[in-house]
């Protein structure tokens, strides 16, 4: 079964290099463009580990973690954050409300996958 | 969850990069408000690259150093105070930010080169602004040509360069470009104490950019070079603002 990774940006760049990324493995991408629509994705797809930005439209990632962390169904889901802000209190208040791990950008596909891997099974997909 | 980790345990925890020192150092001591110009004046001292940068930024008019007016930094901090060094500030992480993501993303060494020697561009540009308010009041502009700007699209989502046609595509990635360095930066700010909130990145194609005017010294031109990819960033940033 292909494991499920949710990528929550509004930057269509970064979903779209966040789904090459993982191109090379059994994996589906699901995609949400703000805290909100990441929520009803997370409720509706239960993925396996959601990839998540924090400055966006509508809902930003901090609020959306920690809706994710109050809700009983979602609350074991890995986060990890992928941003280009790591000032002190947004990681303070981050690591309090629980992530995995976090990937400040520019970041390398490679970092990506093996932050990724630590928490979920890559599988690679055979060799066409 | 946290174990209590402090940020210095976490930023090892996560493998975050250490931020830029001279930097992070003048950007605690603008956000005091009563900063002694002499402990400021010793730090820029220290590092020839950051006392160019002032001097340079001091002395907009001039078009190379034998026509500076101002050749100190002391007489640069006295006349232009702390706007002036707060570009500086933010412009070094900005710089760094821009530099790194080309080396990460794209696998280029972009070098910066002195604006005032640079070709300007001609033909369509793309023009990203980011507009930041709080304890500190600015603008972040970046601008390229619409070919450099196709270029790097296609280097950062992997896709031969005659593929990459899709301006809005083009226009999103330099907007996350821009994203990416100003979100740098602003981490550098909020830890310092000057907390400050970013606009989404405005991005949009033109073939008449007209610079608007800025107070002289609180305003930074810079620029970066790599083949047939030239960028100018110009930063601008007051202090103090209560908006």
């Amino acid at each position: 079964m292909a494991t499920k990774i949710l990528s929550v940006d509004d930057s269509r760049t970064i979903r779209m290099i966040v789904g090459r990324t993982f191109k090379p493995y059994n994996c589906q991408i699901v995609e949400a463009g703000n805290g909100e629509e990441g929520l009803a994705a997370a409720a509706r797809e239960q993925p396996d580990l959601i990839i998540l930005d924090v400055t966006m439209p509508v809902m930003d990632g901090v609020t959306m973690l920690g809706k994710l962390k109050e809700d009983p169904a979602l609350k074991t889901i890995p986060v990890i954050m992928l941003t280009a802000e790591s000032g002190r209190e947004n990681v303070l208040q981050i690591a309090k409300l629980g992530v995995r791990d976090y990937l400040v950008k520019p970041f390398k596909e490679e970092q990506l996958i093996e932050k990724a891997s630590r928490i979920v099974t890559l599988q690679k997909k055979p060799a066409v | 969850m946290n174990d209590g980790a402090s940020y210095l345990e976490l930023s090892r925890r996560y493998g975050f990069a250490p931020k830029p020192e001279s930097a992070s150092r003048l950007t605690q001591l603008v956000s005091r408000q009563d900063a002694d110009l002499d402990e400021i004046a010793k730090v820029i001292n220290k590092d020839p690259s950051l006392r160019a940068r002032l001097l340079r930024v001091a002395n907009p008019e001039a078009e190379n150093e034998a026509e500076y007016a101002v050749e100190t930094v002391e007489d640069a901090l006295m006349r232009n105070g702390m706007g002036c060094v707060l570009v500086l500030a933010m412009s070094t992480p900005l710089a760094q930010a821009l530099i790194k993501t080309f080396q990460t993303m794209l696998s280029l060494k972009i070098e910066t080169v002195d604006p005032r020697t640079a070709a300007p561009l001609a033909g369509e540009q793309l023009v990203c602004n980011i507009d930041f308010t709080g304890k500190v009041v600015g603008h972040v502009l970046l601008r390229m040509s619409a070919e450099a700007g196709r270029l790097i699209a296609a280097g950062i989502l992997g896709l031969p360069p005659k593929e990459m046609q899709d301006m809005n595509e083009v226009r999103d990635v330099a907007g996350e470009l821009l994203n990416i360095m100003t979100g740098n930066f602003k981490s550098n700010l909020c830890d310092a104490g000057l907390e400050c909130k970013l606009s989404p990145p405005d991005v949009r194609s033109t073939g008449d950019f007209m610079p608007s005017g800025a107070r002289a010294g609180s305003v930074e031109h810079m620029a970066f070079h790599h083949g047939n990819i030239q960028i100018f960033v110009d930063v601008t940033a007051n202090p103090w603002s209560d908006d």
